[in-house]
């Protein structure tokens, strides 16, 4: 417990550094935020210009749709939120030698790794993304319960480690490799699937993103749930499950890379 | 010519050598960056299946298969990293360094990147035409692959080439005015995106807003050369989009060499 509490007093502390810098540079912050709301703003334009060609998608209306690809954006941007530290350990922490810095701190390298930044562009998905679960949700015939709402939350953490647990995995290659941030950026590349109905998927495709990286698992299947109220033993279960498997594996290849670690000369 | 060719090529070799450095890193940005591609095909694969038509806007199936994978082509072609590369130098002073040697500023720039070029590109566009015309040959069941539409396709993407660094290059010059060019860079991309039809054909726009598109520098980049390709512009439209392309290319030069004197009066470079 003391332990726990400890984290979090760093947590603090290095958030309250972050923000500090971001104050330097508010300009910098608003037009990231922009950046990020207008990229989901012009996919949304697509859907709506698709939409306007046909009267539902496979049997989706374009309702249902956009709520999927709004849950989608929660847990992704939570995590680009807090944890975007590790593309940096991917293009270049390691490949310059930096990473040694973490090695002589007292606290786990990946907990500080995942504390020190704080992303603020990531808002611009994150705002996007309450905001079209909003829009969509009056529309919807959803029916509420308070078990139902406790659900959908704890599938947005969870479903946020999912996110966090790949990056840690893929982070991890650059102890071995040097560098890793592409296989980083092609992996999490399959969550742009994930986004839609994963009906439209041929079975490939559909196995892939829900086994082997499954980002499935944030948005389309917890969506899918609070939609309709079925299975949420497979829908919110799997989710819960996924995340905790990827974590654990993430923990296990992080702490094997560092051993495997070797400075830069320099 | 050939003096102007004698001092740019260590520039050509050196963009080449930057690439084949960090090839693997390079496939896997490319495997990443195709997925897209997959994502578009299956929606709008389950929005033909979902329309009542063989068509939608012109454009059947098949040809939406090589629109989506022929758009993601041409911007690898055509993309440029010049406004990040002059925004990063004005900003940690390396661009003294540029300024000190008898070349053009813009010229260093343009072979480097040609030389980085090179190489990827044979890489990427042999493959994925090859595996296209097969693919679309299966499905449509004849042979509509034709070399002249490739030929003029590849001139066209060196004009879009063009157009677009130029335009970089431009853009880069805000990091002048402007400090965060990370998030501003982000919002060119979007926009130009939305504009070029990266993101959706331009036909599928209403009339007059498509119309009106058609004619903005961005088309030219993305666009025309995948029209052309797919053989939809022939005879006198085909020359007219291809003078546009010209024109485009001619005006974001001109404005780039303008640029080019205002700001570099306002250039302080910090320390040495």
């Amino acid at each position: 417990m003391k332990h726990i509490r400890r984290l979090f007093r760093i947590h603090r502390i290095f958030v309250v550094q972050e923000l500090k810098r971001m104050m330097e540079y508010k300009g910098d912050f608003i037009v990231g935020v922009i950046g990020f709301l207008m990229v989901q703003c012009s996919n949304l334009l697509f859907l709506w210009i698709i939409f306007n060609n046909i009267p539902n998608l496979l049997g989706w209306s374009l309702n249902e749709v956009v709520f999927i690809y709004g849950f989608s954006l929660i847990p992704k941007g939570i995590d680009h939120l807090f944890f975007d530290n590790l593309w940096a350990i991917g293009h270049f922490t390691v490949r310059k030698g930096d990473f040694d810095k973490y090695l002589t701190r007292p606290v786990n390298t990946l907990v500080h790794v995942l504390f020190e930044k704080l992303q603020i562009d990531a808002l611009g998905e994150l705002i996007m993304g309450i905001a079209l679960v909003c829009v969509s949700l009056p529309q919807l015939q959803i029916e509420w319960s308070v078990f139902k709402v406790l659900l959908g939350i704890a599938a947005v953490f969870f479903a946020t480690f999912i996110f966090t647990g790949i990056k840690i995995i893929t982070a991890s290659v650059a102890f071995w490799k040097k560098r890793s941030g592409n296989i980083i950026y092609m992996v999490y590349m399959f969550n742009d699937f994930a986004k839609y109905p994963v009906t439209i998927y041929n079975e490939v495709i559909k196995n892939l993103i829900t086994y082997i990286i499954p980002f499935a698992f944030t948005a389309y299947f917890p969506a899918l749930y609070l939609l309709t109220g079925e299975n949420p033993l497979y829908n919110v279960g799997m989710t819960v499950l996924m995340s905790l498997a990827l974590m654990s594996l993430g923990v296990f290849v992080w702490h094997r890379g560092i051993r495997a670690y070797e400075s830069a000369g320099s | 010519m050939k003096r102007i060719f004698k001092i740019y090529t260590p520039f050509i070799n050196a963009g080449m050598q930057e690439t084949a450095t960090y090839r693997v890193n390079w496939v896997f940005y490319i495997l990443g960056s195709v997925l897209g591609c997959f994502v578009s095909y299956f929606i709008w694969h389950a929005v033909f299946l979902s329309g009542s038509g063989e068509t939608m806007n012109g454009f059947s199936l098949p040809q939406m298969i090589v629109y989506i994978f022929l758009i993601f082509l041409t911007s690898t072609m055509i993309g440029s990293d010049a406004a990040w590369a002059v925004g990063e130098e004005v900003r940690d002073g390396s661009i003294a360094m540029r300024l000190i040697k008898p070349v053009s500023y813009n010229a260093t720039f343009l072979f480097q990147e040609l030389g980085n070029k090179l190489l990827t590109e044979m890489f990427l566009v042999v493959p994925l035409i090859a595996g296209l015309e097969i693919v679309r040959t299966v499905i449509v069941g004849r042979v509509e692959f034709s070399v002249v539409n490739l030929l003029i396709y590849l001139c066209s993407c060196v004009l879009a080439y063009l157009i677009n660094f130029f335009f970089n290059i431009c853009f880069g010059f805000l990091a002048f005015v402007i400090k965060y060019l990370w998030g501003a860079n982000m919002m060119k991309n979007c926009i130009v995106g939305f504009l070029s039809g990266a993101i959706i054909p331009l036909s599928f726009l209403p009339e007059t807003l498509g119309r009106i598109f058609m004619l903005l520098p961005f088309a030219s980049l993305n666009y025309t050369p995948v029209m052309i390709y797919m053989g939809v512009y022939q005879g006198t439209e085909l020359l007219y989009y291809i003078g546009l392309q010209v024109f485009w290319a001619l005006f974001f030069f001109g404005l780039s060499k303008l640029l080019w004197v205002v700001s570099v009066r306002r250039l302080s470079v910090q320390g040495g």
